[in-house]
């Protein structure tokens, strides 16, 4: 074999599970020391793909051919793709909370003395990579006390320590900020420098054209092709994910504002541990208009839509109103009566009963106004959610289908649809388009701008800054739980990170 | 989906059937129409347990303390009855209200202070079997004075006369249709479902009806059953009350952001709890004839085994109402042809355990094989 030979390679893989074609003859192929992106939307099957690779589907379970090494690989679970050297580290995150940093590193492979947890070697091991990759972490500190982004990096540190040789990222930056994402990219680099192959999957289109050498597309469970990555544009890559061209990723119609729906005067609120978080922030939002916030993780931004819809803080000073109705506590009840309607940023935690049916998430936020006679009103309900279902295009066998089974763009919509059934007045968006495949993106972007021309008011969280500056009349940037700044549209992303980061602009 | 729910719920019919016709089997006097007036009346006191029990999972949490709170509800009624010669309604509605406002207390411990439902109400199980042995003074206090009858002691002794059970049964199935009014009228196939659905339950009760005249009508507590059965079917499936509680064991946080007053619903779930612990007393010191210091005793656990066998989850927003009283159906069988086997209480405790481990491990197999 040459030396160029690739490391992995699928074969023709062909992948079915009941009722579905998930994979068809889809080849793909990983080289020594490259950086492979896999892009498409979700259900193209790259997470099926990735599963094979790391052995979670295991050989005998697909047609075709996986080659590690230039030996058929039969990868019967995930230890013997370990064992082969191949690593993943998925979107749902394995730490245990009540542990320490240096404890879910060494999860499983504790260094023992005489049988004993040697926690000095561990300490220092931690520290050891922790610096290596310029991470300043307390090997001490408790996961359960770390944000999205600083697990997510913890995260992946574990899997580094592993020495594998392929490493599969699957949506690193998915929760991460702008600073982390960066913190991230160089480190893996890094590892690329070090000799390592990886496999990378973004929906974030920067990223991996800043990373990668090569982009694999799939689409509808077949490899459509294979790119250099420095002889295609985004445009490309993008036309092959959805098969066809989106013109505008952003097609944000702006229409002229109105009257001030939601009002912020001087609120300051703290932390349930008494910290003061948010610190005089007045804003308005008018009818029809977006309001972007952007800041760094841990500006505030999410705490205050929570604040708003009175789940998070305790307001020290200043007020809020939704359309002259003050927001002052009582509950995400009060807030919604007052008009205010809220996304959540993590979907599985804050959202969705993934126990229960589409219809089941979609109206329990409407029921009392469902009800006769303190009954819920069935045909009512199923009126009212079939309208939501059909004009959102949730994309789901039936209303009585379980939400666990679809993908994050029609779980989003799912949850549109329950903050939306109420008839809100303000609508606040926390990350709203994140892990949601590009073609779903955009329906929401369709839907925002739906909401204005109806004469909605929308806040809109994001850490995606093209999509910040894409989508927003407006843009505030938080800074330590204060205004840093406004900005019109068309601001560029520089001067927006300068607010983030509170450098002066000249 | 679908499909594995209704295999679930086959698999828990077809091990109550089997169990009934091997306690038939081995003995005649089970299927005998005394025995099986008998067994409604247990069935009725364990199955009322479980629906309230039913609530209080639905939301994620547990009660271990209704067992004690059976005893004690039932003996101050008993005493005010016996030592303090209280009419037995007085008596009765004043223990109701005892046991909805501790029970209402401890759900707002539950949830103000956040601690968790399980310590709550362990320390309940032992403060209120503590506080049932001090008001009974350790000793047996009958529910009636001087061998006569009263409301309390009628609870399981009045059988409704032949007639009336007819009467009650031909209601109750055209209460049934009018709730299913909406199917009877609705597409074809919906209809024809409606309609067996009906004919099943008119089949069914006839036959128990039947069953049951043939010794001294239809036991009082079977009422209550059903009058229970259909409040927390009601509730469950179709008030949002009930939505709620399956939104906030099925998730928390999500239920408090999508505007589900958490707090006082699980409150609610815990006052509802407390009614039904009262009238569970109600009906079990009765059925003992007096309070004595074992009434109620690990009635929590047979309350609990009904729900989990009956396919409720325990972590909470996962199960229904009429499963339930099927899970309650398997315990109290169990219990009585055991019974009537003349069973030592130490087997019976073991096969109680082991018919609890064995139907949960098999609900679990059922569904992951179907999944």
């Amino acid at each position: 074999m040459e030396n160029n030979a690739p490391l992995v390679e699928a074969r023709g893989i062909t992948k079915r599970f009941p009722g579905v074609t998930a994979l068809s003859a889809v080849s793909f192929a990983l080289r020594a020391g490259e950086l492979h992106a896999l892009c498409g939307e979700n259900g193209a099957g790259k997470s099926t793909l990735i599963k094979l690779l790391s052995g979670i589907h295991p050989h005998g379970s697909y047609e075709g051919e996986l080659v590690v090494g230039g030996k058929t690989a039969r990868f019967k679970g995930v230890a013997d793709a370990e064992h082969a050297g191949i690593a993943v580290i998925t979107q749902e995150l394995a730490l245990v909370p009540a542990m320490t940093a240096a404890e879910n590193l060494f999860l499983g492979v504790e260094p023992t003395r005489w049988g004993l947890v040697d926690r000095e070697t561990m300490r220092a091991e931690a520290r050891e990579l922790f610096a290596r990759f310029g991470l300043s972490f307390d090997p001490d500190v408790r996961v359960e006390e770390l944000g999205v982004g600083q697990r997510q990096l913890l995260e992946i540190l574990k899997a580094m320590r592993k020495n594998s040789k392929v490493l599969i990222l699957d949506e690193p930056t998915a929760a991460l900020s702008e600073t982390e994402t960066r913190v991230l990219m160089a480190a893996v680099k890094d590892l690329r420098k070090r000799g390592l192959a990886l496999v990378y999957i973004s929906h974030r289109l920067e990223e991996v054209f800043e990373l990668a050498d090569r982009i694999t597309v799939l689409r509808d469970g077949a490899t459509v092709t294979t790119l250099e990555t420095a002889k295609t544009s985004r445009a490309e890559v993008i036309r092959h994910m959805v098969g066809r061209d989106i013109h505008d990723l952003f097609p944000r119609r702006a229409s002229a504002p109105g009257q001030a729906l939601l009002s912020l005067r001087g609120v300051c609120a703290d932390a349930p541990d008494g910290r003061p978080v948010l610190q005089d922030v007045t804003f308005d939002v008018h009818a029809g208009e977006v309001v972007g916030i952007g800041g760094l993780m841990g500006a505030g931004r999410t705490e205050l839509l929570m604040h708003l819809f009175a789940s998070w803080g305790r307001r020290t000073a200043g007020t809020a109103t939704v359309a002259g109705h003050s927001l002052s506590g009582g509950g995400p009840r009060a807030a919604m009566e007052a008009g205010l309607a809220l996304v959540s940023e993590d979907r599985r935690r804050w959202g969705l009963f993934l126990i229960q049916s589409v219809g089941f998430n979609m109206s329990l936020s409407h029921l009392e106004a469902l009800s006769r006679w303190g009954l819920v009103d069935r045909a009512a309900e199923a009126a009212e959610n079939g309208r939501y279902f059909t004009s959102l295009r949730v994309k789901a066998p039936t209303l009585a289908a379980g939400v666990a089974g679809l993908s994050g763009g029609n779980q989003q919509k799912v949850v549109f649809g329950r903050a939306l059934m109420p008839g809100p007045k303000v609508v606040l968006l926390d990350e709203p388009t994140r892990g949601v495949d590009v073609g779903a993106k955009v329906e929401m972007y369709e839907l925002v701008n739906r909401l204005t021309e109806q004469g909605l008011a929308v806040v809109l969280v994001s850490s995606e800054l093209p999509e910040l500056i894409g989508m927003s009349d407006r843009i505030l940037m938080l800074r330590a739980g204060s205004v840093a700044g406004e900005f019109p549209r068309g601001t560029s992303q520089e001067a927006l990170i300068a607010a983030a980061l509170g450098h002066k602009e000249n | 989906m679908e499909r594995r729910v209704a295999a679930r719920d086959i698999s828990s019919l077809v091990a109550l059937a089997v169990l009934m016709a091997a306690f038939g089997l081995m003995s005649p006097e089970f299927l005998a129409p005394r025995n099986l007036a008998m067994l409604s009346i247990e069935l009725s006191t364990t199955a009322v347990l479980a629906l309230g029990m039913f609530l209080v999972i639905l939301c994620g949490h547990i009660d271990l303390s209704a067992g004690s709170g059976v005893g004690l509800v039932g003996g101050v009624a008993s005493v005010l009855v016996f030592q303090h010669h209280w009419p037995a309604p007085a008596a009765m509605a004043l223990a109701a209200v005892v046991g909805v406002a501790v029970w209402t207390a401890m759900g707002a411990l539950v949830v103000r202070q956040k601690m968790p439902a399980f310590i709550i109400t362990l320390g309940g199980l032992l403060m209120f079997k503590g506080l049932f042995w001090m008001v009974i003074r350790n000793s047996t206090v009958p529910i009636v004075e001087g061998g006569g009858t009263n409301l309390y002691s009628m609870l399981t002794t009045y059988y409704l006369p032949p007639a009336a059970g007819w009467a009650l049964g031909g209601a109750a199935l055209a209460l049934l249709a009018f709730a299913l009014r909406g199917r009877l009228t609705g597409a074809p196939e919906e209809r024809e479902g409606a309609l067996l659905e009906l004919l099943a339950v008119g089949q069914a009760g006839a036959l128990f009806i039947l069953l049951m005249n043939r010794y001294r009508g239809i036991p009082l507590p079977v009422l209550v059953l059903g009058a229970a059965t259909a409040v927390v079917v009601t509730l469950a499936e179709r008030t949002p009350f009930g939505r709620h509680l399956y939104a906030i064991g099925g998730n928390e946080e999500a239920a408090a952001l999508s505007g589900v007053p958490v707090d006082a619903r699980v409150i609610a779930a815990f006052g509802l709890m407390g009614a039904i612990v009262a009238v569970t007393g109600f009906m079990q010191t009765a059925y003992a004839g007096a309070s004595t210091t074992t009434v109620g005793e690990l009635m929590e656990l047979d309350a609990v085994a009904a729900c989990v066998i009956g396919g409720t989850s325990l972590k909470g927003g996962r199960g229904s109402a009429l499963r339930v009283l099927v899970g309650s159906l398997i315990m109290a069988v169990l219990l009585n042809g055991m019974t009537l086997m003349a069973v030592s209480p130490e087997v019976k405790l073991v096969a109680r355990g082991l018919v609890l481990t064995l139907a949960v491990w098999l609900d679990t197999k059922l569904g992951a094989n179907s999944r």
